[in-house]
């Protein structure tokens, strides 16, 4: 590593320790507290209307889910197609507690944080259970198990009168110190609740991936029996990557709950799996800001089509339903295109912006 | 130079005059509605003509110049059968400044309930769901709900039943709008009506009813009530049709007859399911056009004048959306007679005041609207239609089901 650390343009390492440095030069770190300081500055200043909000709120919390699903898919290299099922219990979890306490309960209202990391825990605890097929399953066989976890999680949602048969259980407005969030700060509050909650884990994945067993996760999605036979325990690895993962996605899910001030079924389909598998392949599998730019891309390409899908519905014939499949055809297209084109994701044209600002303007 | 002088002020006189021109529809009063709903995706062979009802209505209140010095807005967003969706649409048109919302779906009804009442906004949706109105003070339904459509259903059953009790089966959709009426019609028969609910199946999404409806057969079923959307339904009386098990006249012995509520039947069922709907049993609050009248006429003409092809202009789902815009106009109308200002309170204040006397006949509903602040549901007049010849036919007069209160 350079000794100016302010304007290091090179990776000349001189330890091991300098390699595992989060922030590589002052200047990284400095952007890096500008860029967060105007995340929570810029709603001071620009007023966004509630539609907006909702949809940034939307696009963290599918950040926190898509951090989980990149541990245990991009990191461990274990395929799971039931990411919104686990969401799913973090929501119910949630909701159960509603349903059974009374949704202005104040457990709900106001020991929320208390909640979330309560339905965090519920999502890992099922997390490690659908993970311990992973001790023998692999690629495709392991997919399966993680779509069973789906299947069953829907249907005893849909079917459970303790889960509403799937309809909508409500959740009462919550407490901060100032009292009752209000309708008009409601997303306004959340969106800072959920933006500090995707940096700190941000940062806690970033730390993680520094340790034994983040180097762990890499070298058994890389080679199971080399990591095995360099003394690390496979098997642990991969149930702890899920039980980390539904941890994540129990998170979101309450988050999700919260937000929308209720659980109901729709929003933890295995089409929302599958949109969140291809948050992180458009993302970049196995890259921390890949976890970020995915959610932020596809939920963008969400509305645009969205927008195309009901322009065109006032002219294409309805009985051939032609616009309804815009929208599936145009988001397997961009998951196809990526997966052709760029499998390492939008996250490598950010390393590559990055190298060339780092060596820019002495590009040679 | 001159010339240039003389050239700038022929624009500067071009500008007033595009200003003064402009101002009159600036300084016009707007009223703003919404309307979200499927227009793609599931549900929206229901959504799509919906719309159309209500774009179509709104059109016609703006071109013939209804209120005069006001103009009625109306934005439609396409929200997929996705609460999410909706959710984020409603939040667009809150921050427009609507008085008054068009909601769509049970699902999303039953989510937003409480933004409703927070919001005290007037909420007019198309799902007739009962459960739409517990706890609730804003939701307005514009008919009968599912519950008293089934329940109507069943009472016409137990009238027109020959020997002994009715054997019932329900046939319903797997979520709170096919459940909904299941408890409320076991409570009228718990209540009096003379029946037996033998089974309820919850459909999925079976390509082949066989199985099912040989059961029903064994069980000594002989009415099926169905509470779901057209498609499945068309599946099963294609297949009943195959086992030759629909009953050629209304409570044929050993055979079954098949009955519906307002989202199973229209033209569009009959489409479906080709000759196999002959003799199938439907009850909606709606007129038809396969029935003529002045609603129907003026339907006709409304379709035609905004170039709507047949299947639109016949579809009872554009009567629906029709009828919607045409009860948030009606109660606009009614607030601005008052010379009150088209708030959210006054036309909420409005609509529970739609009874007696009040009461408001759109002409294309078989009874009056009627609203007060304990009954949030619209026309509680039912008319049952069978098809026959391949179309809907009137059976019997309107009625209000004995046993939905």
């Amino acid at each position: 590593m350079s000794s100016n650390r302010w304007f290091a343009t090179g990776n000349f390492f001189s330890s091991y320790k300098a390699e595992q440095r989060i922030f590589f030069t002052h200047l990284d770190r400095t952007v890096f507290a500008v860029f967060l300081l105007a995340l929570f500055v810029w709603p001071l200043c620009v007023e966004l209307s509630n539609k907006y909000m909702l949809v940034l709120d939307n696009i963290l919390i599918a950040m926190i889910a898509i951090i989980g699903l990149n541990l245990v898919t991009g990191f461990a290299g274990l395929i799971s197609i039931g990411h919104a099922a686990f969401v799913g219990v973090g929501a119910y979890t949630l909701a159960f507690v509603a349903r059974q306490l009374g949704d202005s309960h104040i457990l709900i209202t106001h020991a929320w944080p208390l909640m979330l990391v309560l339905c965090g825990l519920v999502g890992a605890l099922f997390g490690a259970f659908v993970g311990l097929p992973a001790l023998r399953l692999k690629h495709l066989y392991l997919a399966i198990a993680t779509l069973s976890f789906q299947m069953i999680f829907q249907w005893t949602i849909n079917f459970l009168p303790l889960f509403n048969q799937g309809q909508t259980i409500p959740i009462g407005r919550i407490y901060w110190f100032t009292g009752m969030v209000s309708r008009q700060n409601h997303y306004i509050f959340w969106y800072y609740v959920i933006l500090t909650l995707v940096v700190l884990m941000g940062l806690a994945v970033r730390n993680l991936l520094r340790t034994r067993f983040g180097r762990s996760l890499v070298a058994v999605r890389d080679n199971d029996r080399a990591a095995d036979a360099m003394g690390m325990h496979p098997g642990l690895t991969k149930v702890f990557a899920f039980a980390l993962a539904g941890f994540f996605a129990g998170v979101a899910g309450a988050l999700h709950a919260y937000l929308y001030r209720g659980a109901g079924i729709e929003s933890f389909t295995l089409h929302q799996s599958i949109t969140y598998l291809a948050m992180a392949i458009v993302g970049g599998l196995g890259t921390l800001t890949g976890s970020f730019w995915g959610p932020a891309a596809i939920r963008f390409l969400d509305l645009q089509v969205e927008n195309m899908v009901e322009w065109s519905a006032h002219f294409l014939p309805a009985t051939l339903n032609l616009a309804t499949a815009l929208k599936p055809l145009t988001f397997g297209l961009v998951i196809v295109l990526f997966l052709m084109f760029e499998p390492r994701g939008i996250a490598n044209w950010w390393r590559i912006c990055r190298t060339y600002l780092k060596l820019w303007p002495y590009r040679y | 130079m001159k010339h240039q002088h003389k050239w700038m002020i022929q624009v500067l006189v071009a500008l007033i005059l595009c200003l003064a021109m402009a101002a009159p529809s600036c300084a016009a009063e707007k009223y703003k509605l919404a309307l979200s709903l499927a227009i793609t995706g599931p549900t929206s062979d229901a959504g799509a003509p919906y719309s159309k009802g209500v774009e179509d209505y709104i059109r016609y209140v703006n071109d013939t110049k209804m209120f005069k010095d006001a103009v009625v807005e109306c934005p439609i967003r396409d929200d997929q059968y996705q609460t999410d969706i909706t959710k984020r649409n409603f939040e667009e048109f809150l921050s427009d400044g609507i008085v008054l919302y068009l909601n769509y779906s049970t699902g999303s009804t039953l989510a937003l309930k409480k933004d409703f009442e927070e919001e005290k906004i007037p909420v007019i949706p198309a799902s007739f769901h009962a459960g739409n109105l517990e706890d609730s003070h804003y939701i307005f339904l514009p008919i009968a709900t599912y519950s008293s459509q089934c329940i109507g259903l069943a009472e016409y059953i137990a009238a027109n039943n020959k020997g002994g009790t009715p054997q019932v089966a329900m046939f319903i959709h797997p979520s709170a709008f096919g459940r909904g009426p299941v408890d409320d019609l076991k409570k009228a028969i718990a209540a009096g009506l003379k029946m037996d609910m033998v089974e309820v199946v919850e459909h999925g999404k079976d390509l082949d009813n066989t199985a099912m409806l040989q059961r029903l057969l064994s069980k000594k079923v002989r009415y099926v009530i169905c509470q779901t959307v057209q498609s499945p339904v068309a599946t099963l009386l294609k297949d009943a049709q195959r086992l030759g098990v629909i009953a050629k006249t209304f409570g044929e012995d050993g055979k079954l007859t098949f009955v519906g509520a307002h989202y199973t039947g229209g033209n569009d069922l009959i489409e479906l399911a080709g000759s196999a709907a002959e003799g199938f049993y439907w009850t909606t609050s709606y007129t038809l056009t396969s029935e003529p009248g002045p609603g129907t006429d003026f339907q006709l003409m409304l379709a035609k004048k905004y170039s709507r092809d047949d299947k639109t202009a016949n579809s009872h789902n554009y009567t629906n959306g029709m009828m919607v815009a045409q009860l948030a106009v009606e109660t606009i109308r009614r607030v601005k007679a008052k010379n009150l200002k088209v708030t959210r309170e006054n036309l909420y204040n409005e609509l529970n005041a739609m009874n007696g006397a009040n009461s408001y006949s759109p002409g294309n509903t078989v009874g009056p609207v009627t609203y007060s602040p304990t009954d949030h549901a619209g026309v509680d007049t039912l008319q049952i239609y069978s098809v026959q010849k391949g179309v809907f036919k009137a059976v019997g007069k309107p009625f209000v089901p004995k046993f939905a209160k």
